[in-house]
């Protein structure tokens, strides 16, 4: 217990410093909701927040993407491959042709990231095997932490049974951590999830969980949306919400039958409710 | 009579029997009548000639290039009739148009189904959170009517149906017909369990997914036996080898029987005008696809054949946030789609009807 606590002051320390990036982050992401006609136009892609495309045109007429003009979102793809770069080992995926495996790097979207190796922690893991769970096994919010990320306050996540040390590496903070212990990229989430979700990394290799764009042969060029695109990790189930995807604001529903004033008659229950 | 077993190059004029045998085939270029429209309108007669000489009366009048290009529309062939030279000459002729039209390069493609390709989707029905992103993305793509004043402008291929959930309860446990037996079959009769197949396509609530509703995206299921192909009166819609279910709009007369035999609710008539500003146009088209169509045709959706007979994903799979849409090749046990078949609980809407959909939905 006293040595997390050190650890928390540690953290609380250089929180401060940190507390401005955030700010100015939030401040940054303001203006392109707002979509004023000079600003380039920014649309989201599957998680509100999570990724986003800058609209421009590949050529007269052709955009890269197309954007909701009610919800912001992505709505149509003239370039799939829009900023993405090469998946990085992924076991199962080795047959590809060489670059025909992309992804979207999270890293630059990661505010924090490159300040955790280097400010705060300084490669030293807390001094308990394993280093997961604190030593009464029961996770301990760090207020600091939850300061900064403040999906950490209420972290539901595997209900109790997981940790932060499960996910991020112990002594590389920058880094995640995989099956073996081994650091892995921020980029590379998929290889962090597995080791729990193995179903879902199996799936998720063939195209059947997530999402896969760009050319559907099998051995086409594709971009694979990484998991932390869809799902945020310190709040898997939307609040109390319970479900993996968080809520989104829907496209406009289609033009109402000729004579309809409005579709009340849809709401007719069929069966009488008691 | 001979059957004639060259299917296109250049088949053999015969003139009409006296009277018409039944053809075997839905394929027009299998038929055993060898009919050409031309030949009919040769042979026709005083009445066809008349007409013929009508309508050249009123070219005359304008020397407008446009004028021409409808005349040759106007009597081009059923696009599976049509020699290659004549779907060059009608694909140059269209791009012409659309390019003017437009105001922008327009290309309309005529590329074949490739072979070893058979197109097949699956949807995720647990995943799909009903906020019709595929539906406007497909709006994007394929060029539908999108206007905004008169009913039936507003053309869109996919519904998606929103469905209450029913829940089962532990105090209706003995509620439900006959009542006191202590089953929920289905739901009681008071309180639905699982679906209700009533639903709603205008809901509009200000985040989904809502709690217990369940959605269902509806479009065109390319069924392998399709009923709207069985009663088309001009043939113009048929299954092409890959999978796909087309239209030659040329062809189209409106008359609806396709809309009526579909199951689906898959097929839209252009009752207006179609409304497609010009800067929203996609100016990459397909023959059979999303080329701009004219009043009075039906249209459905065709998976996107501009993009999937060049190897791209369908518009709807790639702006699907939750990632629900899959596609692939069937023949291909390493596709998606192949794989969803294998591994997961799949099943095909309206089964019962054997019209064989090649869409599947599927849970994990
Ligand atoms: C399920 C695995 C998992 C757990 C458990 C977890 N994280 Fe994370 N964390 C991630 C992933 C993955 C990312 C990268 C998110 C992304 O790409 O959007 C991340 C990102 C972060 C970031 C960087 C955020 C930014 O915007 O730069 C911080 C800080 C962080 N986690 C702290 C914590 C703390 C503290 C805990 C424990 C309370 C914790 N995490 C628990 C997986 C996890
Ligand atoms: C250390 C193990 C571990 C890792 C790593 C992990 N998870 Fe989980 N995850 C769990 C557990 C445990 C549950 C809860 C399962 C349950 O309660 O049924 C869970 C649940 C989930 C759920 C379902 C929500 C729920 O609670 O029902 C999602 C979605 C999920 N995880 C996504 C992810 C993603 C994305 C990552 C990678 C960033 C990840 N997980 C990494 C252990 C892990
Ligand atoms: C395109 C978006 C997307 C991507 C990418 C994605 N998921 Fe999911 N995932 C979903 C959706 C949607 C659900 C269903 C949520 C629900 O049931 O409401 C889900 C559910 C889950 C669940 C809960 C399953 C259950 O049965 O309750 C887990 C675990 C999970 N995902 C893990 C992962 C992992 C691991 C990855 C990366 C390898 C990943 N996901 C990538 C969208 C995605």
């Amino acid at each position: 217990m006293k040595k997390i606590a050190t650890f928390a002051t540690v953290l609380a320390i250089c929180g401060g410093g940190l507390y401005t990036v955030i700010a100015a982050e939030n401040a940054a992401e303001q203006p392109a909701t707002a979509a004023a006609p000079a600003e380039p136009l920014v649309c989201f892609e599957s998680r509100k927040g999570a990724s986003e495309v800058t609209q421009r045109d590949l050529k007269p007429g052709w955009p890269n993407v197309k954007c909701s003009p009610t919800t912001g979102a992505a709505l149509w793809y003239g370039d799939p491959f829009d900023g993405t770069v090469p998946m990085g080992k992924m076991p199962g995926l080795e047959n590809l042709p060489e670059g025909h495996a992309l992804v979207k790097p999270r890293s630059e979207k990661l505010a924090l990231m490159p300040l955790c190796g280097t400010s705060c922690h300084n490669g030293v893991g807390p001094q308990f095997t394993p280093p997961t769970l604190p030593k009464d096994k029961k996770p301990t919010p760090i207020p600091t932490m939850a300061g900064m990320v403040p999906d950490l306050a209420n972290f539901q996540h595997g209900r109790d049974r997981i940790w932060c040390l499960d996910c991020h590496h112990a002594t590389k903070r920058n880094m995640l951590v995989d099956n073996f212990g081994d650091p892995v990229s921020f980029d590379q989430p998929q290889l962090l999830c597995g080791k729990c979700h193995g179903d879902k990394l199996r799936d998720w290799r063939d195209g059947i969980h997530g999402k896969r764009i760009g050319e559907f042969a099998s051995d086409g060029k594709k971009r694979w949306f990484t998991c932390t695109e869809c799902h945020n990790p310190h709040n898997v189930q939307d609040g109390l919400r319970n479900k993996g995807f968080i809520q989104l604001q829907p496209e406009p529903s289609p033009q109402l039958p000729k004579g309809m004033a409005d579709a009340s008659h849809e709401k007719l229950h069929p069966i009488p409710q008691h | 009579m001979a059957i004639n077993e060259k299917t296109s190059a250049d088949p053999v004029r015969q003139s009409a029997p006296a009277c018409p045998a039944q053809p075997a085939s839905a394929d027009p270029s299998q038929a055993v009548l060898k009919t050409t429209r031309r030949d009919f309108l040769k042979a026709g007669g005083m009445l066809s000639m008349s007409s013929l000489m009508g309508t050249a009366a009123l070219m005359a009048q304008s020397d407008d290039a446009h004028a021409a290009i409808e005349w040759a529309e106007h009597f081009q062939k059923n696009y599976r009739l049509m020699t290659a030279e004549e779907k060059a000459e009608a694909k140059a002729r269209l791009e012409r148009r659309y390019s003017g039209e437009y105001g922008k390069e327009v290309t309309v493609d005529t590329t074949e189904a490739q072979p070893g390709v058979l197109m097949g989707y699956a949807l995720n029905i647990r995943k799909c959170i009903g906020c019709r992103r595929c539906v406007h993305a497909c709006v994007a793509e394929n060029n539908q009517s999108r206007g905004k004043d008169r009913p039936g402008e507003k053309i869109e291929w996919i519904q998606v149906l929103r469905m209450e959930r029913g829940k089962f309860e532990q105090e209706k446990m003995n509620h439900g017909y006959p009542e006191g037996l202590g089953i929920q079959v289905g739901g009681n009769a008071y309180t639905p369990a699982g679906q209700v197949l009533e639903g709603q396509y205008h809901y509009n609530p200000e985040k989904v997914p809502e709690e217990d509703a369940t959605y269902m995206p509806i479009a065109c299921m390319q069924c392998e036996k399709p009923p709207c192909v069985k009663v088309c009166p001009v043939r113009t819609t048929y299954r092409e080898p890959d999978g796909v279910v087309v239209i030659d709009y040329n062809w189209c007369i409106g008359c609806r029987m396709c809309m009526g035999a579909c199951p689906y609710w898959a097929r839209r008539l252009n009752v207006t005008n179609p409304v497609l500003p010009k800067e929203e146009m996609n100016p990459v088209t397909h023959y059979l696809g999303n080329r701009p169509r004219m009043r009075g045709v039906v249209e459905k959706c065709h998976w996107c054949l501009q993009r999937s007979r060049h190897g791209r994903y369908p518009a709807c799979v790639e702006v699907c946030p939750v990632g629900a849409r899959k596609f692939g090749n069937l023949l291909d046990p390493e596709s998606e789609v192949s794989k969803i078949l294998a591994r997961k609980n799949v099943f095909r809407l309206k089964a019962e009807l054997n019209t064989f959909p090649k869409f599947f939905y599927f849970y994990d």
